[in-house]
């Protein structure tokens, strides 16, 4: 186990989807929310009523519910999206021929590609979280954000990881490089027709989303 | 007699379209090249792919060093070293780092990586490019990357599926006296090709696959060996048709 994990780690971190990733989700996620902000600051009342939370209650409570529904969404593309890449890149490159006839089986590499993921989904989040309170600082929100609200923007943010897992399954079953986000993609369509249907409480797929929002799930 | 590093039996193994292999016996002996000759589409890469586990046999049996092929322990899958198809070679590490990634696959232990990596990237000429992306190299360096990478652990069973596709005339001689010293060591080695000449070079044993099927074996030391392999083909074919 710990060849292959030395070795999907070497891969990970220096690969170009993960590193584009992790900025789209760190840096991208930070900043739409904060321009958000910046908007919902305006005196535009139609502006106000799409901005929703950020305007009421406002402040680091409406900013941070706003994150938790982006992460929710966005999240879930970009975690299965580098999910995808992560399990079919080798059948997509032709080099899994070169994972046979080893001492390190295919299922210890499997697992080592989860493993590798999942502690990258948790840096992630916990820099997602750090991003989010630097530039609510730098966007000039008052005080000191609530402990509460940063705890559920990074849970929602680790479970939504955790949703993206189908990705790797249909990418591996598929063993194309559109299987796996084409299932991520259906994933967060139906996610959302589940959420504004009303049945988005039964739907595993939608419930980080409205926890946020403080919906019962 | 030594036991087999490779051994296999009635092998069967066919795709949609009739291709594939049909009740194929092959071994390959310590001290051994034994090259697999055929036209394209004779069955080589497939018979590769069954004996390294890659694809289920319908019918046979593999064994590595007596090892069932399902059932073999690491440290027999450690003494293995293969190239099918593509070399494994990942586009965003160097060579340096992507002979590390294999030498630490195959087993070797952490301390003997740096040691093992420069002596294969100094025997197959690739110390130029060692800091190099393997993305950015041409498809000739990039085979030699995988075959290095396929060998550097000194395997006991190497298994080359048309090891001269896209070297240079100097990867060819190089590759060449790298399998014949491996040899010399004690490895078997099973490679599949094209080149007539360069199998008649370096093999000990040549074995002709058709149609799924062996047919023969020639002379490697034969003066005619095209010819003789011609013959063989065309007189199969004759039979089958």
């Amino acid at each position: 186990m710990k060849a292959a994990l030395i070795t999907e780690t070497m891969k990970f971190v220096r690969a170009r989807v993960s590193i584009a990733t992790t900025i789209m989700l760190t840096v991208g996620i930070g900043l739409l929310c904060s321009s958000m902000l910046l908007a919902a600051s305006g005196d535009d009342p139609n502006l106000a009523a799409k901005l929703g939370a950020l305007v009421d209650p406002g402040g680091w409570a409406g900013y941070l519910s706003t994150a938790s529904q982006i992460t929710a969404i966005a999240g879930l593309l970009g975690f299965g999206v580098v999910l995808s890449w992560l399990y079919l890149r080798e059948f997509s490159e032709g080099t899994v021929t070169g994972l046979f006839a080893l001492p390190v089986g295919r299922g210890t590499t499997a697992l080592a590609k989860l493993i590798v993921y999942l502690l990258w989904a948790a840096v992630v989040s916990a820099v997602l979280v750090a991003a989010l309170v630097a530039l609510g600082f730098v966007f000039g929100l008052p005080s000191v954000p609530d402990a509460a609200a940063l705890a559920t923007q990074l849970i929602v943010s680790l479970l939504t990881a955790c949703l993206a897992l189908p990705a790797a399954w249909a990418a591996t079953l598929g063993r194309g490089a559109l299987a796996g986000i084409a299932t991520i993609v259906g994933v967060v369509v139906v996610a959302q027709v589940a959420a504004i249907g009303g049945i988005g409480a039964w739907f595993p797929f939608s419930s980080p989303g409205l926890w946020a929002t403080g919906a019962p799930v | 007699m030594a036991e087999a590093r490779l051994a296999a039996q009635g092998l069967v193994r066919t795709f949609d379209g009739g291709v594939g292999i049909r009740g194929v016996d092959i071994d390959v002996q310590p001290g051994e090249i034994h090259a697999l000759v055929g036209l394209n589409g004779a069955g080589k890469s497939t018979l590769m792919r069954v004996l390294l586990g890659m694809l289920r046999p319908s019918d046979g049996s593999v064994a590595i060093e007596g090892h069932d092929l399902r059932a073999a322990p690491n440290r027999i899958w450690a003494g293995v070293g293969h190239l099918v198809e593509y070399p494994l070679a990942y586009a965003e590490l160097t060579v340096r780092g992507n002979l590390a990634l294999g030498a630490r696959l195959h087993g070797v232990r952490a301390e003997d990586i740096p040691p093992t990596v420069a002596s294969v990237m100094e025997e197959l000429n690739l110390e130029q490019y060692a800091d190099r992306r393997a993305g950015r190299l041409s498809l000739g360096n990039r085979q030699r990357l995988g075959l290095a990478s396929a060998i550097q652990h000194d395997p006991r069973l190497i298994v080359l599926d048309e090891p001269t596709n896209a070297l240079d005339p100097s990867g060819v001689i190089l590759l060449r006296e790298a399998l014949q010293r491996r040899a010399e060591r004690g490895a078997g080695i099973l490679v599949s090709s094209h080149h007539l000449d360069e199998v008649a070079r370096i093999a000990d044993r040549v074995t002709v696959l058709n149609s799924g099927i062996i047919i023969g074996s020639l002379d490697p030391n034969g003066i005619d060996i095209e010819r003789a392999f011609f013959d063989l083909v065309h007189t199969h074919d004759k039979e089958s048709a």
